[in-house]
């Protein structure tokens, strides 16, 4: 199709005119967002102060609801996203090989991604159960075949660290299968010969993953790692259902909204959740560029 | 550097024996080519000597030592593979190294072998390139010099000039004569190319449906051909074959064939002479079938084939001739440049005595053997 | 030997160890399913235990709350506006995204990739960041708290993915079919109807079906516009709603009912997502 340079944008409309309703409902709802987002967290709930004020901001980084809030999801992300990339590895790793059976073990590996997030918070609530929920009952040893670890049950819902554990269980138990995924496609394109030569040459099974799988998966893994990270920044049905009063940003977003009517410090923290994932982002490409650089150039 | 023993190599996927009692020796600094269409397990044979697929059944022996239960990665054996493998990631001084460092050789004694590598195999100047860089040719010479530079017992080369052009492929086997000659290496090479392996080899092991049909040096396979897939296979183009049975008569000993009479030189007749009406298999190649005219070599034949020409293909300065005798049956000969001959032509063309192979029909093997 | 399908030969000791792991690996992923479904069709003995450990598998395994649940009239009602909502953003995704798809499939238009990147960015955004916004606006427009307001929002969340899938449906019909119908007279409405739209209609029944999975499991948008009006919640917001109130069997047994279709339809289809993951990358 040449694209004719003397094309008049009147000639471009009658062409792609089917176009605009979707555009314009999706640019349009964007754009909105965006500049509710900013009204709304440049301004207050005191009609007293004027338009645009960092008064809600202000307010938000005295709360210590904010402060623990990005705490959590800060923690979180961190120690989730790695965690993440892990398990997607292991199990990509796993079902890499051609065995019997491997169709229906992939499949079932996928398992987790099909059920809804809900469903799998709502589970792990019942199975958290205080006091007596499987897991309680499985780290006091009343099931023989695993032995006793605690002796009183844990409120997994109530403390900060339980609870932020749970989530964090939750969602990378839910979001294994695309991670795997990603990585498998990574682990696929790699020749097989290369394997076979370094096999030849001398190089055992742990030489092989860090000089021949790793760097050529690199590209998945930054992948992940981005995909991933930004998932956990803005999480916000497990902590939701899981974890009540310790909240993330997301649930935060709820707390200020719902719970107090406070749009503006909502939309506060939205802004603030958006700066964090652009930031990681940055983060991010710039470790996997340098982390590249380090070895292919060694 | 390495004797190599196969005792009864046995390799099963499922239900399908790819290779059964397969058994082979070679020689300390030998150069041998396993040669085999597409399927007949040659790649397979290969890859179990390199640890890199398991053997079922028998014993391999390197230096006298039992390495069946060897992990590739201890076997002292380097491999060139078709696809060369080389780590698309690192520059091809830092794959010629991977081997070196993995087992520890001092930076010192890498850097010389390292030298040593690039100059028998001119490469230098591409250390710092990397594989997408090169050309494929380069690209085999940097799996080569990989391979060499462990200074293995053993070299496995897996049909490595199969991706390269005719032009190449000439040069290549011209080096690896060289580095043969050179390195002194055991060599254990695999093509389906049987140019390069008459070329290069010092016995061939001619291999067919996982089995061994002959292993010999290539001019004896050539002239002595054990069955008839080692007539078949070996020599371009390919051999005559035709079915008939052995005619004793006053003196005068031939085989009666469905392309006509041909006659045996007395050594063979001399074999043949009790075996009067046996069913044979008679193999002769093109170059040994001459036509009466202004070439006519051998004076002491009469008995002629009459055949019309059917097909003429031009070879370059010879000519490869398909004829047709009145009963149907096809035969191929060659005629040189300034031979002249028309299609639909009618000639009398006559076989070497002395070159007629004979083979029993039902075990298809060289009855002279 | 194609490049996927290799045996590669391993040490009977690294078999075991392997072999354990995807045991391991099959459990762990397996094993919250099962549960699910236990607690679904366990009796109450079994889920009020005073004190005693819960049982692995119920003492009196039974359908009992299955047949409870589909007897409870907010149940039904609940399951009717998840379904209306669903079917509804089906309707109007497909009516945006269909036409979009088909230019941004058919034609190369001058602008066509930073449209494509638009419609990715749009995707990008948080949920939980843009949901204030959408409500306020809602409010605003008068659509907070009814059917069309969650509608439109899971609208808003599936139509770049109908775009997209949709893109795909259409690129992969031959060119030259439509320009023989532009040969034979048909304008490019009727070629549209005609030709194009029935050979794209299996691609499109994907992005369908996924933009139907997508509202039904969706929560976010569906609490926030939902929040104080009970009677359009969704199947999600009603078992969120309860989860204090009612015992773990009712729980587990709306989640399973919540699970069932992604999990049909994922089993279908995974084939195709994992060849759609690799084959861009395998040589």
């Amino acid at each position: 199709m040449r694209t004719d340079s003397k094309e008049s944008f009147k000639d471009w409309v009658i062409r792609a005119w089917p176009l605009f309703p979707a555009a314009l409902y999706l640019f349009g709802f964007l754009i909105i967002v965006f500049v509710y987002l900013a009204c709304l967290s440049l301004s207050e709930t005191s009609i007293t102060t004027s338009f645009p004020t960092l008064n809600s901001f202000k307010e938000l980084f005295n709360d210590d609801e904010f402060h623990s809030a990005l705490v959590n999801t800060i923690v979180f992300t961190v120690i989730g996203t790695p965690l993440e990339l892990i398990a997607g590895l292991i199990f990509a790793m796993l079902v890499y090989r051609t065995f019997f059976m491997r169709g229906l073990i992939r499949s079932i590996f996928l398992i987790p991604l099909a059920i809804p997030a809900l469903v799998t918070a709502m589970l792990l609530f019942v199975l958290f159960d205080y006091p007596g929920g499987h897991v309680n009952h499985l780290l006091l040893g009343n099931y023989s075949i695993f032995p006793a670890v605690i002796d009183t049950p844990i409120g997994w819902r109530s403390s900060n660290l339980f609870a932020m554990g749970i989530s964090l269980l939750g969602k990378i138990w839910r979001d294994m299968p695309i991670s795997m995924l990603i990585l498998l496609a990574g682990l696929n394109s790699i020749d097989p010969e290369l394997f076979d030569a370094a096999k030849t040459m001398g190089a055992s099974l742990r030489k092989r993953f860090s000089s021949i799988i790793i760097p050529l998966i690199l590209p998945s893994i930054a992948s992940v790692l981005l995909l991933r990270s930004v998932e956990m920044w803005k999480e916000f049905i497990f902590p939701f259902v899981l974890s009540g009063r310790n909240r993330l940003m997301g649930t935060l977003i709820d707390y200020y909204y719902n719970g107090l009517g406070n749009s503006h410090m909502a939309a506060a923290v939205a802004i603030i959740m958006v700066v964090c994932i652009v930031v990681s982002t940055i983060i991010i490409l710039k470790s996997m560029e340098i982390i590249q650089n380090i070895l292919y150039k060694r | 550097m390495a004797d190599v023993l196969l005792k009864s190599f046995t390799k099963r996927y499922g239900s399908i024996t790819a290779l059964e009692n397969f058994s082979l020796e070679i020689k300390n600094g030998e150069f041998v080519t396993l040669l085999g269409p597409s399927g007949c397990g040659k790649t397979t044979l290969l890859r179990m000597i390199a640890g890199l697929e398991t053997i079922d059944g028998g014993e391999l022996y390197i230096g006298g030592r039992l390495y069946n239960n060897v992990p590739s990665q201890k076997r002292k054996i380097a491999m060139v593979f078709q696809s060369y493998a080389l780590f698309p990631h690192m520059s091809v001084r830092r794959n010629i190294m991977f081997g070196l460092k993995i087992n520890k050789i001092p930076q010192e004694q890498i850097n010389q072998k390292l030298e040593w590598v690039v100059n028998l195999l001119h490469l230098k100047g591409l250390e710092e390139r990397y594989p997408r860089e090169i050309s494929g040719g380069q690209r085999q010479r940097v799996a080569l010099a990989r391979a060499l530079v462990l200074d293995p017992d053993l070299l496995l080369l897996d049909e490595p000039l199969s991706n390269l052009d005719a032009a190449l492929r000439e040069t290549a086997i011209e080096e690896l004569k060289r580095i043969h000659h050179h390195v002194g290496k055991t060599i254990l090479y695999v093509t389906h190319n049987q140019v390069e392996a008459m070329s290069m080899s010092e016995r061939i092991a001619l291999m067919n449906f996982g089995h061994l049909e002959q292993y010999d040096r290539p001019k004896v396979i050539y002239d002595q051909p054990k069955t008839v897939f080692c007539g078949e296979f070996i020599g371009s183009p390919p051999m005559n074959f035709f079915t008939g049975e052995i005619h004793v008569e006053s003196g005068v000993t031939g085989i009666m064939t469905n392309i006509g009479y041909l006659k045996l030189d007395s050594e063979r007749a001399n074999k043949v002479k009790d075996f009067n009406g046996r069913k044979v298999v008679a193999g002769v190649r093109p170059q040994n079938v001459y036509f009466k005219g202004h070439h006519a070599r051998r004076r002491h034949t009469d008995s002629d084939i009459e055949i019309s020409v059917e097909l003429i293909e031009n070879l370059g300065d010879r000519s490869l001739v398909i004829g047709r005798n009145k009963s149907g049956t096809l035969i191929r000969f060659l005629i040189t440049r300034d031979d002249e001959i028309q299609i639909e032509g009618k000639m009398s063309i006559f076989a070497d005595g002395r070159q007629i192979h004979l083979f029993d029909p039902s075990t298809r093997l060289n009855i002279f053997h | 030997m194609s490049q996927i399908d290799r045996k590669l030969p391993m040490a009977v000791g690294k078999k075991v160890i392997w072999g354990s792991g995807i045991l391991l690996a099959v459990f762990i992923v397996l094993g919250p399913v099962y549960l699910l479904i236990k607690y679904s069709i366990s009796d109450v003995s079994s889920i009020n235990t005073g004190g005693e450990p819960i049982p692995l598998w119920p003492y009196h395994p039974t359908l009992s709350i299955y047949s409870y649940l589909f007897s409870d009239i907010r149940f039904y009602r609940v399951l009717m506006n998840s379904i209306i909502i669903a079917l509804s953003s089906v309707g109007l995704s497909m009516l945006l995204g269909v036409p979009a798809a088909y230019i941004l499939g058919t034609y190369r238009i001058p602008g066509r990739k930073t449209i494509l990147l638009g419609i990715i960015s749009v995707r990008l955004f948080p949920d939980i960041a843009s949901v204030i916004p959408i409500v306020q606006l809602f409010i605003n427009l008068g659509v907070h708290q009814t059917y069309l307001g969650v509608i439109m929002a899971h609208t808003l969340l599936a139509l770049p993915y109908v775009i997209f899938i949709g893109i795909g449906a259409f690129e992969s019909i031959p060119k030259d079919l439509e320009q023989q119908a532009w040969v034979m007279g048909a304008d490019r409405f009727q070629t549209f109807v005609k030709i194009l739209f029935p050979l794209a209609i299996p691609g499109l029944a994907a992005a369908a079906i996924y933009t139907f999975l997508l509202s039904w499991d969706e929560f976010i948008f569906a609490y926030f516009l939902s929040l104080g009006r009970e009677d359009i919640f969704t199947l999600t917001l009603y078992l969120n709603g309860i989860k204090y109130a009612e015992p773990q069997n009712l729980l587990s047994a709306i989640s399973v009912c919540l699970s069932l279709p992604v999990i049909i339809f994922t089993l279908m289809v995974q084939r195709y997502m994992v060849a759609g993951v690799t084959t861009g990358s395998m040589k």
